[in-house]
């Protein structure tokens, strides 16, 4: 960065600012339906990546966690893979698989939403404002596909309630 | 007829108070709460200039969305319990007058003026710089940018990153970058394309959707995005 580029020091943060902080961050309530896909992007997000983490502890579990390296023997393995599968016998995490069908797939379809809109796509051309001032960026092609991707995940959740009853 | 104004207070800590004001025809927040200030209780702090929407100056929350409150008419609320805070990622001054020194430092940090190789040829012109009206579309809507604050107010992304510039300084950023008279590109990349930049704009579009001038935040980060992106202006 050259010097000039430097900006002047941000003054301290104050208390105040910091009370209203996961209000104003997360809590989408009276805002526009952007801002609702905003959250659930943020959540969904971190719930993905946690259920990724969980997931690769899972599965390294049933291969016989860090001993796989040394190849296990037979009967770890199956040992492993028994126990695992007995572990995961429970509503609640049939219940996650759900949730997780839910979130994985508004992320995708939100996600692939605002990658086109960073490159430009579907925000409309800068023009001259007028009354009453309706936001080119906040269309309905947007509000459409947000509420595609809320309907697609509803779906896919529907389908995930399988592992319920399976 | 009579609204009941509920008026966020700072001291001795942060209370409502409630006022009934009688109700006159066409009047707006602020008219309703210089009405409070001049009648009920003469300590009530906020600020305000011209009320009419130009000075950027009357900012605050009104019933949970950040509007200005001279631009706001009392009957467009369709309700006649109104509630006004200070706006949101600013910190308190008092009562509803809130600090802008961090968002204005953003605001100057984008160099936000004509820039050109030439300084000399700048200052001295010999002849106008020419543009033509396609020209002046791509840039027009964000020149209208009043200061007030309500987008910064609005936007998440400020409120969990308080070095990220937020939606008005990186739409002023984008209305110089646009201008076909600039030349300053370079110097103004290098400010917002950061850890803390223009990258943490998740395009929420919040900003876009309380501004009071009709400017579109949110698409002109996007439009500098992909610039930042692939160079495409
Ligand atoms: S962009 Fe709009 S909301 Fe933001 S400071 Fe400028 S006038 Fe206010
Ligand atoms: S008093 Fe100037 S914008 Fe409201």
């Amino acid at each position: 960065m050259s010097s000039s580029a430097k900006r002047t020091p941000p003054p301290p943060v104050y208390k105040a600012r910091r009370a209203s902080l996961l209000r104003s961050w997360l809590w989408p309530a009276r805002s526009n339906l952007g801002r609702w896909a905003y959250t659930m992007q943020r959540v969904s997000g971190v719930g993905v990546s946690l259920y990724f983490l969980a997931h690769i502890i899972e599965t390294g579990n049933v291969v016989g966690g860090l001993s796989m390296w040394s190849v296990p023997a037979y009967d770890i393995a199956k040992n492993n893979w028994n126990n695992t599968v007995d572990f995961l016998k429970n509503p609640l995490f049939d219940l996650g698989l759900v949730i997780i069908g839910f979130l994985l797939t508004f992320h995708t379809f939100n996600g692939l939403r605002l990658f086109f809109s960073e490159f430009g796509y579907g925000i409309g051309k800068p023009a001259r404002p007028d009354y009453p001032y309706k936001p080119k960026s906040q269309n309905t092609l947007q509000d459409l596909i947000i509420w595609l991707s809320a309907i697609l995940a509803a779906l896919a959740a529907v389908y995930a309630l399988n592992v319920l009853f399976g | 007829m009579e609204i009941s104004l509920s008026v966020s207070r700072s001291t001795p800590k942060r209370h409502f108070e409630e006022f009934t004001i009688p109700l006159q025809k066409g009047m707006t927040v602020l008219d309703a709460l210089i009405y409070a200030k001049e009648n009920l209780d003469h300590s009530i702090a906020m600020r305000y200039s011209c009320r009419m929407a130009v000075c950027g100056s009357c900012g605050m929350k009104v019933n949970g969305r950040p509007m200005l409150a001279c631009y706001t008419q009392i009957s467009e609320l369709k309700s006649n319990r109104i509630k006004v805070e200070p706006l949101d990622n600013c910190a308190i001054i008092r009562d509803l007058v809130t600090d802008f020194a961090e968002f204005f430092s953003h605001h100057k940090s984008v160099h936000p003026y004509l820039i050109r190789n030439d300084v000399k040829e700048q200052d001295n012109p010999v002849k106008e710089f020419l543009q033509k009206p396609e020209e002046v579309e791509k840039y027009l809507q964000y020149s209208y940018c009043i200061k007030c604050g309500l987008c910064y107010s609005a936007c998440p992304t400020v409120a969990a990153d308080k070095e990220f510039p937020g939606p008005q300084a990186l739409a002023q950023a984008y209305r110089y970058i646009a201008d076909s008279r600039d030349e300053g590109i370079q110097k103004r990349i290098d400010v917002i394309d950061t850890a803390h930049g223009i990258a943490r704009c998740h395009f929420a579009g919040t900003c876009s959707s309380v501004c009071p001038k009709g400017i579109d935040p949110a698409q002109g980060i996007q439009l500098l995005r992909r610039y930042t992106l692939s160079l495409k202006r």
